[in-house]
């Protein structure tokens, strides 16, 4: 079973994707803030990160940077509620970036299409 | 009384009268007086050599007609000619038997009989005659011969007086004018006036007193010598009017000239046109103008038309054949000419003239470099001013679409919970209706919750395409070196650092890669950014501006320009708030603009970072990514 860790400030919206996430099959476990993310990874790795950008303390671009340089090439998923960072030449380290939405199924796209490719590569 | 003691007497006079005032031509006349009174004859004449035109003037007499005064003798015409030009006495009862006298109605010599005549001997050649006329044919006593050689020795010595006094007179006016044209000069920054002054006091003033004067600038674009301005009467009759006009404002001349502001009266000039119409080629050996320039020196020329460097056409246009011209040097750059000419009056340019005029022209000089170096402070301020005008502008209109962006993000995370979990409401409603046989309740429950997550969907979409509309300013971008813009920037700032003792220091890494980039916008954000460090560094201090290629992420790589200064930093409740476009709007100085920065910076791909630590300094880092990437996500 593939896990996936979800970081975001909003307590619903983890609570929405842990719920959608775990009915399509995935292990979800849930972070509130980027430092409590992190402290997560100590323990154990998932295979793949969604990580909402904007939070409060560490925003999501810098845990990112803080996951890549320290624990490795883990599958990133930004999440934001709109495209701004998009253009953040440093979201462009992440492997996908996803504008929050209520219909999840481009987000479920994602995440398949990015277990394919590492399953291929 | 005897011979010799007339003869002491009039000496013991005329030393008297020589000591005791230093107005040459009353001296003059005082001695002639007792000349002729206490010698007992029937007239007595000085005449003096004039420098300018060499002949003898006649400068002081007693017993002549008015006439007289007229005469001008060549050196060698007439006894009085051939006393000056061998230097020895002559004494003749009968002057006009002998062959060497010339007849001068004027005089009406044929009343006298004898004559003495002494020259005024100083070193070579003499400085003139005395002459004493008896109408009773006489012989003249060697006693007497001997008292008019030293009286003549007398006058000699007044002369010399005169001269040393007339030459410290000069060169006292000479340094009361240049004082005066100085302070004129300096407190006019406007070209055009400075420059109206300096040739008015050329040809008007008691300095030059050249009928007329042009001015020539080099002009860089068709290396050619433009004529810019000319001054002087546009004929003989407006040089007599303007000559009378000036001679009742002798004494506060250069006050007039000043203070006037009809500087329309000169522009309309018929002269100032002319000269405003000439323009000639800045080539070697080809027109005298040019040649002033190349060679860095004066010319006095005195006979136009036998002179290789001027054409005739030249000498047509200006019509004259006797002029002079200077080069106006500043900081050892030739920016121009100036020519002077006497068409009116005629007057020799001596060299004392072209040596005053040569002073003037440093003046004229620095007004030019004075009000180029003025506008151009002004063209860089109101280019600092207008960006400015655009940054507060821009800024806010990012305030607001920061303002847009913000409260759609705050809606937007609540409606992806209530959307999504309707969506999910609706999928187990319907899961559950399925299972269950008496269903029509929860079927309508679905239905309920499809409204809801479909009006949710309309609501995402409204959000999106607001965002979208309000994402400000498209891009102009361009490959460009960072470090170029960066120094275009700093430009701007020069006279800034100077005057507040700003220490820049740069280190900018060569050869970094070609960034695509809004030059126009960057610049915006360095010359914001380098203002806000000039605020803090009002005591002075260092800026230090570094660019770099780095890594991120170890991902991509990225170049940084960091922008360090010492003004202490910024308090922490400001700090927090730099990025606050409301907040920054209302404090000017510190923060100005930085939202605008950031949006900038943002919108080419990059980020903006700023470290302040309080007690030292500021330190902003903007780090910019090599490629636009905009479509990266695509693939």
């Amino acid at each position: 079973m593939k896990s996936i860790l979800v970081v975001d400030d909003e307590q619903n919206i983890r609570f929405l994707y842990k719920e959608e996430l775990e009915d399509d099959g995935y292990k979800v476990s849930v972070a509130a803030t980027g430092e409590e993310a992190l402290q997560k990874l100590d323990n154990s790795i998932p295979d793949l990160i969604i990580l909402d950008i904007k939070m409060p303390g560490m925003d999501g671009i810098e845990v990112m940077r803080k996951i890549k340089d320290e624990k490795g090439d883990i599958p990133i998923i930004l999440c934001s509620a709109y495209g701004r960072y998009k253009q953040d030449f440093r979201a462009w380290a992440s492997d996908a970036y996803v504008v929050k939405s209520a219909d999840l199924r481009e987000l479920k796209l994602t995440i398949k299409e990015i277990f394919n490719q590492r399953i291929a590569g | 009384m005897t011979e010799s003691s007339i003869s002491l007497e009039i000496l013991q006079e005329v030393t008297r009268i020589a000591n005791s005032t230093l107005d040459l031509d009353e001296t003059l006349q005082n001695i002639i007086q007792v000349i002729k009174n206490k010698m007992h004859m029937d007239a007595c004449a000085i005449y003096l050599i004039d420098e300018s035109d060499g002949l003898l003037h006649l400068k002081a007499s007693m017993g002549l007609p008015d006439d007289a005064k007229r005469i001008n003798l060549k050196i060698g015409q007439g006894v009085t000619g051939w006393v000056a030009q061998q230097g020895t006495s002559l004494a003749l009862s009968e002057a006009m038997q002998d062959p060497r006298f010339v007849y001068f109605p004027e005089i009406e010599e044929e009343k006298f009989h004898s004559l003495l005549s002494v020259p005024i001997l100083a070193d070579c050649p003499p400085l003139g005659v005395i002459n004493v006329h008896s109408v009773e044919k006489r012989m003249f006593q060697l006693e007497e011969i001997t008292v008019l050689e030293t009286i003549a020795g007398q006058v000699t010595g007044c002369l010399r007086n005169a001269i040393q006094f007339h030459q410290n007179q000069m060169m006292l006016k000479e340094t009361r004018i240049l004082y005066d044209i100085s302070l004129a000069v300096q407190s006019t920054l406007k070209l055009e006036h400075g420059l109206w002054v300096i040739l008015s006091a050329i040809t008007m003033g008691e300095a030059g007193g050249f009928n007329r004067a042009m001015l020539f600038t080099i002009n860089d674009k068709t290396q050619c010598l433009q004529g810019i301005m000319g001054m002087g009467p546009d004929s003989q009759e407006d040089a007599v009017r303007i000559w009378t006009e000036l001679d009742k404002k002798r004494g506060s001349l250069l006050d007039w000239v000043i203070k006037e502001t009809q500087s329309d009266l000169i522009r309309n000039s018929k002269f100032n046109s002319f000269v405003c119409g000439l323009s000639y080629p800045l080539n070697p050996n080809d027109n005298v103008l040019s040649e002033t320039v190349l060679q860095k020196k004066p010319f006095n020329i005195t006979h136009a038309k036998e002179h290789p460097l001027v054409s005739q056409e030249f000498i047509d246009a200006l019509g004259v054949d006797t002029f002079a011209t200077v080069p106006l040097i500043a900081h050892e750059e030739v920016l121009g000419v100036i020519l002077v000419d006497n068409r009116y009056d005629q007057k020799r340019i001596t060299e004392e003239n072209l040596r005053f005029l040569t002073r003037f022209t440093v003046y004229a000089s620095w007004v030019i470099e004075n009000s180029r170096l003025f506008s151009k402070l002004l063209d860089t301020n109101r280019e600092l001013l207008s960006m400015k005008e655009q940054l507060v502008q821009a800024e806010r209109l990012s305030a607001l679409g920061e303002m847009a962006a913000e409260v759609a993000h705050e809606i937007k995370n609540p409606l992806v919970s209530i959307g999504g979990f309707a969506r999910r409401l609706k999928d187990k409603m319907n899961t559950l209706s399925k299972k269950r046989e008496d269903s029509d309740e929860l079927k309508s429950a679905a239905n309920y919750s499809e409204i809801i997550s479909n009006e949710v969907e309309r609501l995402e979409r409204l959000l999106k395409n607001t965002l979208i509309y309000s994402k400000s300013g498209a891009l102009e971008t361009e490959e460009c070196q960072i470090n170029k813009l960066i120094e275009e920037s700093l430009y701007m700032f020069k006279s800034g650092f100077f005057e507040k003792n700003i220490n820049l220091v740069t280190q900018f890494e060569e050869d970094l890669p070609l960034l695509n980039l809004d030059q126009q916008k960057i610049k915006q954000v360095l010359i914001n950014l380098v203002y806000n460090s000039l605020e803090s560094l009002s005591m002075g201090g260092m800026l230090k501006i570094q660019t770099y290629l780095e890594d991120y992420a170890q991902k991509q790589k990225m170049v940084t320009v960091r922008v360090e200064d010492t003004g202490g930093g910024v308090p922490q409740d400001i700090f927090e708030n730099i990025f606050n476009p409301f907040f920054t709007t209302k404090h000017s100085g510190t923060g100005l603009g930085l939202s605008i920065c950031r949006k900038i910076i943002e919108n080419h791909g990059g980020s903006i970072r700023v470290e302040n630590q309080i007690g030292k300094g500021v330190t902003v880092y903007l780090h910019l990514p090599l490629q636009m990437g905009l479509d990266y996500y695509k693939n």
